[in-house]
């Protein structure tokens, strides 16, 4: 599996998403300056302002230069240093990484593994009421986006019954520490949390059910249960586990995008992540942020992908050679 | 023994609830010029109104009947759906059944090639192509298809990876079919409730991307679909105005999946006779 | 056993009240006249503006406001016009082209070293190098302390907004402190915050976007009104719950909304008109080179209508001349282009075009349009396209990502576009945004008369002349009409009522359109 093939494939996939991060974000129309400074109208851009901020935004460099200082700089474990943010762009990006890897993390891992329970549950009795009835559920829950779902929750629980705080994802400056303060960031996750996982959990049921279906007519099945196995164990252990593949896969390719795709979710939530960062990021033409985010898409879609694949083998093993 | 899947479809009660929903929805949105009440399109002082005897689902911001606009949506979200959907399965099928069934190099390739597809950032390349290419709704399908018939690829060749060890195939292939005979025969149809969920996840995804392509400015802004809606009530919210502006798109495109959903169920005894309901002759 | 307990209390009672009320009479309240509001919490839909230092808040308004509790100016503004600040007095020397400012002499850093005439001095020095962005660094050509409390500033040329532009944005930062520092931009410690104004920063949240403001108990002019203020995100839909809700005090809120704020108790307060959306127009190109097709536009595109359906009747129709009509420097006599498409259509006649069909045409050609804008614009782009297309012109309207709009527009790669600015306040706004570089600006110099008059407008002192010169320029950009103004949105601000805020004159600092003023946080002695 660690053959030079492999390596050196993988190793060209990277390094080419490596320039293209770098390429394509320039290739946008417009520039940092124009982008940040372009709409203010009061802002005094004289021409020593705007010779000051081209220096330092190193756009009076030649491109081939500005590129060897972007890869020169990723191998020191730097991703630049934002223009907009005037953060470097590695504290800017874990700034709000952890947020997003709450929000949309959670989210994930409860509607996966619910999705997965529900699916195999509906697949396995596939046909009876139990299985219609999840079936018109979840999927009309399905049609509704996700940011939809959000300000229905956001309205009935935050305004209409004020259950739940209306943004943020905690109390700024509340004193809360410890306990308290879990309690907060709990409080604050729930809604989004919750219309996150259901815009999610039809996705993930329906790929368990439909696969589950495929799997069910399989002779190994009427072995098992000719073997007495309870059916429990037949519906989990036999069929449940063999209609995980594609679920799973699916998944995996999930992870790498879904951080920069719950942006709608956090504009109706004033709720911080990657999302959101982006969105300000493209607006503002901050090439080291753009570059940063991607990056940290790329090597996630690529390390879940790999996991997934190895993950295959285990799963089963009749597939011999997954990558 | 032969089963019909159209048969099967039309008696299951699932099936003709599906038929029956898609039917309406597709013509609504065939019909809506002759029965929108107004030009969705035009612009009036009558704004943010609640629904009325001739406006039956209000006004939205810049006084549209909603109503009209749903309608009219309909065609635009249907169509991009559809079309996306279909061709962004279409792609990552024959892709994916391809990466599975033909080993060695080519498959190591297509598989890089597709990882690399799904990272990169989709906003850039549609901010990229949009400077050069105006958005219409043929060149939204082949976008949006181009940009997301990888993770059904993925998916496809997993299943058809550990379905190509089976019994009958490696019996089929004994017997010297094609790589191309197993693909059609055998993989496909096995494959066919998956294919079904990548189709409805390729249609659900157009539709949401299309409204966010919007909200960047991407979009020709005298389409009017129904996540565009959507999005706009969005910014109203701090309104009564949600309930008739927000919720009917939304219900709209629930019911359109749902149908989908059902169609595909009623489909199922095509695989697995085991699934017929009792009755059927 | 009962009638015991209470035969005592009885006893007891008379015992104990008497000298409660005695006390609450005689032990002094607090301080008499202050309410001491413990805090005070200030909702913003984008929250993150950068670290409030001089040289690191991001470059807008809210930027600017954040900063501007903590560092103060050598003169400020209040609801009223101009108010002493650092300086407690000042002259215009014409002579020699330069303002004495005489500085008060109780002023301290919240570190608590004196602040001296050097500061001011060495603050003009120091933007030599490092330009300030709100403030043109070139006016100022050397200042020179007198004495520990007065400071001469030499302008290189009169510069007539100079006291709000420029006394009264430029932020004063201490010499002992930022003299060592080369790199201002990346100053983010403890120090580059150390300002003379009646707030300190106590927390600054780059993710949460949030801020946190102690007050400044040594502060000069009198005691802060409240002793934290809290800025935290929330988003547009939810800062009119969140303002009904209590759990903010102060908030921008959309004009829909402003009569069930009111109803619910909160104070709305509306900015005077400070923005414009604008018909940037393409007059390189033909058509749009010659005039009269532009005035053919303007009188083919009913503005007032423009204002009723696009913005629900929440602003004013736009006038030509660009200074809206509740300014002090709006012309009443500037041309009207009052909706008259019949006008619009001799004008094109009058241009050679005649109508085949649904549109005009001339040689053979169609008479056709692009216009183009962001997202944020496309109702009012297409309420523009419909106006045109009624008149006879095909007009194709697309939206882009916005940024893309400005490089086009900046590139000349377009026809029409909807875009926006504000700043109208001063008139120092009208030569960046006519004859100025960048899309923002119209870039129109082809007039000469009015290149001079927008000079001219900069550096006139006398106030009364200078009204003369702007009435002249709005008068000769109606007539040539390289942008039509299309509109001026109405702002609002709903607040609880505890703070007393307002809307500074002319804007705060150089004309920026929020009542968040560090004034209104203050008990000012008086």
């Amino acid at each position: 599996m660690f053959n030079k093939h492999n390596i050196s494939i993988y190793a060209i996939a990277f390094i080419f998403i490596l320039m293209l991060n770098f390429i394509l974000p320039r290739m946008m129309p417009g520039d940092p300056v124009m982008a940040i400074y372009g709409n203010e109208a009061l802002v005094a851009m004289t021409p020593e302002l705007k010779a000051q901020l081209v220096e330092r935004f190193a756009l009076d460099q030649s491109l081939w230069q500005q590129f060897v200082a972007y890869f020169s700089g990723l191998f020191r474990g730097e991703l630049g240093y934002s223009y907009y943010f005037n953060a470097p762009a590695v504290s800017v990006i874990l700034g709000r990484l952890p947020w997003t890897l709450l929000l949309v993390g959670t989210a994930l891992l409860i509607s996966t593994g619910l999705g997965i329970v529900l699916g195999i549950e509906s697949g396995w009795r596939r046909g009876s009421k139990t299985d219609r009835t999840l079936l018109s559920t979840l999927m009309s829950l399905n049609g509704f986006p996700d940011f939809f779902l959000g300000i229905i929750l956001l309205i009935g629980f935050g305004v209409t019954l004020g259950i739940f705080p209306l943004s943020g994802a905690l109390t700024p400056y509340s004193g809360l520490s410890g306990i308290a303060l879990m309690m907060d960031i709990l409080k604050h996750l729930f809604l989004p949390v919750g219309a996150l996982t259901l815009a999610y959990l039809g996705g993930s049921y329906l790929l368990t059910r439909n696969t589950m279906i495929t799997v069910i007519k399989e002779p190994y099945m009427l072995t098992a249960k000719a073997k007495g196995l309870s059916q429990r164990r037949i519906e989990y252990h036999h069929a449940g586990r063999n209609a995980l593949l594609p679920v799973i896969t699916r998944t995996g390719i999930w992870v790498g995008k879904i951080f920069t795709g719950a942006l709608f979710l956090e504009l109706v939530f004033a709720y911080p992540g990657i999302g959101y960062l982006t969105y300000e990021a493209l607006m503002a033409r901050d090439y080291p942020i753009i570059q940063g985010v991607f990056l940290v898409v790329a090597i996630s879609v690529l390390l879940a992908n790999f996991l997934v694949d190895l993950f295959y083998s285990r799963l089963d093993p009749r597939v011999r050679h997954a990558y | 023994m032969h089963i019909n899947i159209k048969r099967e479809i039309r008696e299951s009660s699932t099936g003709k609830a599906g038929i029956i929903i898609l039917v309406i929805m597709i013509m609504l949105a065939l019909l809506a010029p002759l029965i929108a009440p107004c030009n969705p399109y035009h612009q009036s002082p009558m704004s943010l109104l609640p629904p009325s005897f001739s406006h039956w689902l209000g006004m939205n911001h810049v006084g549209q009947d909603i109503w009209s606009r749903l309608l009219y949506g309909a065609r635009t979200s249907l169509m991009v759906g559809f079309g996306t959907g279909a061709l962004a399965t279409l792609i990552g099928t024959a892709a994916g059944i391809s990466a599975a069934l033909i080993d060695g190099l080519y498959e190591r390739i297509m598989m890089r090639v597709i990882d690399t597809l799904i990272i990169i950032p989709m906003i850039i390349v549609v901010i990229l192509l949009s400077a050069y290419i105006r958005p219409g709704v043929i060149t939204l399908i082949l976008i949006l298809s181009f940009l997301s018939w990888q993770g059904g690829a993925r998916v496809i060749r997993a299943q058809t990876l550990s379905l190509k060890e089976k019994g009958h195939i490696a019996a089929a292939r004994t017997f010297g079919a094609s790589r191309l005979y197993i693909a059609w025969r055998h993989i496909v149809p096995d494959l066919g409730p998956i294919l079904l969920v990548d189709f409805i996840y390729n249609v659900r995804r157009a539709i949401f991307l299309e409204a966010g392509l919007a909200f960047l400015g991407i979009s020709d802004p005298n389409m009017v679909s129904w996540g565009t809606m959507m999005r706009d009530a969005l910014s109203y919210s701090y309104l009564d105005a949600w309930r008739w502006w927000l919720i009917p798109p939304g219900i709209a495109l629930s019911l359109t999946i749902v149908g989908l959903t059902f169609i595909g169920h009623a489909a199922e005894p095509v695989i697995e006779p085991r699934f017929r309901e009792v009755g059927i002759a | 056993m009962r009638k015991i307990a209470n035969k005592k209390f009885l006893n007891l009672a008379p015992k104990l009240i008497i000298p409660a009320i005695l006390a609450l009479i005689i032990l002094p309240s607090c301080s008499a006249g202050t309410r001491e509001i413990n805090s005070y919490t200030i909702a913003d839909t984008i929250g993150d503006y950068g670290y409030p230092s001089p040289y690191t808040h991001y470059s807008r308004g809210p930027g600017y406001i954040r900063m501007s509790l903590i560092f103060e100016t050598l003169g400020w503004k209040d609801e009223t016009g101009f108010v002493p600040q650092l300086a407690r007095d000042w002259e215009y020397i014409p002579g020699e082209n330069a303002y004495l400012f005489w500085l008060r002499r109780d002023v301290k850093w919240q570190d608590g070293t004196k602040f001296t005439a050097d500061d001011v001095a060495f603050t003009f020095e120091y933007t030599r190098e490092h330009p300030y962005q709100w403030v043109d660094s070139s006016i100022v050509q050397y200042a020179e302390a007198l004495d520990d409390y007065s400071v001469k500033l030499h302008l290189s040329k009169p510069y007539a907004p100079f006291l709000q532009d420029v006394a009264g944005t430029q932020p004063i930062i201490p010499e002992h402190i930022w003299q060592d520092v080369g790199n201002p931009e990346q100053f983010t410690s403890g120090k580059a915050v150390i300002g003379t104004g009646p707030y300190k920063l106590a927390d600054y949240n780059k993710e949460h976007g949030s801020y946190l403001y102690g007050a400044n108990h040594d502060y000069y002019i009198g005691e802060p009104s409240v002793n934290e203020i809290k800025f935290i995100k929330v988003s547009a839909e939810m800062t009119p719950a969140a303002l009904k809700g209590g759990s903010v005090s102060a908030g921008d809120i959309p004009p829909e909304i402003v009569a069930e704020m009111e109803d619910a108790g909160l104070t709305v307060i509306t900015a005077p008109l400070a923005w414009n959306a604008k018909l940037t127009m393409n007059h390189l190109k033909e058509p749009l080179s010659e005039k009269r097709f532009r005035q053919a536009l303007a009188y083919a595109i009913d503005r007032e209508s423009l204002v009723e359906i696009t913005q629900r009747g929440h602003g004013v129709a736009g006038s030509p001349g660009m200074i809206p009509p509740t300014s002090e420097w709006f012309n009443p006599d500037t041309p009207q282009y009052d909706y008259d498409p019949a006008t619009a259509r001799a004008l094109l006649e009058e241009l050679g075009y005649s109508m085949e069909g649904e549109y005009f045409s001339k040689g053979g050609n169609t008479l056709e349009l692009e216009l183009i804008s962001e997202a944020e614009y496309k109702d009012v782009g297409h309420f523009v396209e419909q106006e045109l297309e009624n008149l006879g012109i095909k007009v194709d309207f697309r939206t882009l990502e916005a940024k893309t709009v400005d490089a086009k527009v900046e590139a000349w790669d377009f026809d029409l576009s909807v875009y926006g600015h504000g700043g109208l306040y001063e008139p120092s706004i009208l030569p960046r945004v006519i004859t100025g570089e960048g899309f923002n600006s119209a870039r129109y110099t082809a007039n000469e008369t009015l290149n001079s008059l927008l000079e001219a407008q900069l550096t006139e002192m006398d106030a009364e002349k200078r009204g003369e010169l702007v009435y002249q320029i709005q008068e000769l950009y109606a007539e040539d009409l390289p942008a039509l103004t299309l509109y001026y949105p109405n702002w609002y601000w709903a607040h609880d009522g505890t703070i007393n805020l307002f809307y500074t004159s002319n804007g705060v600092a150089l004309g920026i359109p929020l009542p968040l003023n560090r004034l209104a946080f203050v008990e000012i002695e008086p």
